[in-house]
């Protein structure tokens, strides 16, 4: 996690930790369709349409350790059983979440624009 | 689907020691749990998961413990500073006070190193051990003056000056093979328990042969090594207490600041 893991959600607006890192950003992104258990977000993490980032549970606790201390995301207080608890995005993880994403679209937006990708290519 | 075997499960618990304390007591049973979901659902080899697994777990465990450092320099930063400083004068000091002992240690080899230099070449020239060695007495343990003793060719004492309960002493066989080996050898020797004396012997290989050894006391440079090791530690603690009473003091002007805002 960049910014978000040091500074605290009630004296940020949500463009103010931007860029996420590429773990973070995949987390929320799993997270943006349902609330999941750690497992679940490992794995669409994974997918290429879940950004493709491959960790384990070493950095996929940490992380959601950190962007708890943040409020981006919170436990659910359901649990399948106590080893297997459900995580799910707060508002104002939604709010980073929509900015990451509106980030990266007008990143991709201007590579579009400019067939940046046809001239790496050629 | 795949079970984890139990001795990999526990390997995984123990190795999750490198977490932080409060990650690991926090999330150990959902870490356990994802390894096992990962484990029963993975599509790659054996190896391959493993090595996934603790890459992980190494590469994670160093960006906690980092963040967990991070997290304490931004809570604490006078105390952190404090640390470094405190460690930073410690082995400061440290190394001036083993420096200027092993000045006083190697300064404890004169003037015995130009004796024995002095004396060889005398012998060595020609001169009888008897005719060149004065008359003389110094008491090892008693006196701080310097002495010479000379050795025959297998150790045994013959004229010198310096004694041991009326006796002249003879060294450890070891340092006469080693000086046979090397020429010469700048030894702390011990006749008795308390009586350390800084010795240096030299081969004496001409028309006579044999050693000679030239001694004196160290009671002076270790009382002195005593004191410098007090005079640190004393500089240490009034240096430390020093620094924790200024720390001391600055943290609580900076508490005060907010609530005088």
């Amino acid at each position: 996690m960049s910014k978000a893991g040091a500074i605290k959600s009630s004296a940020i607006k949500p463009g103010d930790v931007l860029p996420l890192s590429p773990v973070i950003f995949s987390i929320l992104l799993a997270l943006a369709s349902s609330d999941k258990h750690g497992y679940a977000i490992m794995k669409e993490a994974a997918l290429p349409e879940g950004g493709g980032v491959i960790m384990g549970p070493g950095t996929l606790y940490g992380s959601l350790d950190r962007m708890m201390r943040t409020g981006l995301v919170e436990e659910t207080g359901v649990t399948d059983n106590e080893r297997r608890r459900y995580y799910r995005i707060t508002k104002f993880g939604a709010q980073v979440f929509s900015a990451e994403a509106a980030r990266l679209s007008r990143v991709m937006g201007a590579v579009r624009r400019k067939a940046l990708l046809e001239a790496v290519r050629s | 689907m795949k079970t984890l075997p139990a001795a990999m499960l526990w390997l995984y618990r123990v190795a999750l020691v490198a977490y932080p304390r409060r990650l690991r007591l926090a999330y150990r049973e959902q870490m356990l749990q994802t390894l096992r979901d990962a484990y029963g659902d993975r599509n790659i080899g054996a190896v391959h998961f493993w090595f996934r697994v603790y890459k992980d777990l190494a590469q994670s465990s160093f960006t906690e413990r980092f963040n967990m450092m991070r997290d304490f320099v931004f809570k604490a930063p006078i105390a952190f500073h404090t640390a470094a400083l405190a460690l930073v004068l410690t082995l400061l000091g440290g190394a001036t006070a083993i420096t200027m002992q092993q000045m006083l240690r190697r300064g404890a080899n004169q003037p015995q190193i130009d004796m024995a230099q002095w004396y060889a070449g005398e012998i060595g020239a020609g001169e009888a051990p008897g005719h060149v060695i004065p008359p003389g007495y110094v008491d090892l343990e008693q006196s701080l003056q310097p002495f010479v003793i000379f050795y025959d060719e297998q150790g045994k004492p013959g004229p010198g000056t310096g004694y041991l309960e009326q006796r002249i002493p003879v060294p450890p066989s070891g340092v006469f093979d080693f000086v046979r080996m090397h020429g010469s050898e700048n030894v702390t020797w011990e006749p008795r328990p308390g009586a350390r004396v800084a010795s240096v012997v030299r081969r004496i290989n001409s028309k006579t042969t044999g050693f000679i050894l030239a001694g004196r006391s160290l009671r002076l440079v270790e009382e002195q090594e005593t004191l410098l090791w007090r005079i640190v530690m004393g500089g240490w603690v009034v240096v430390m207490a020093l620094l924790l009473a200024g720390a001391s003091l600055l943290d609580r002007a900076q508490r005060a600041r907010p609530s005088a805002a």
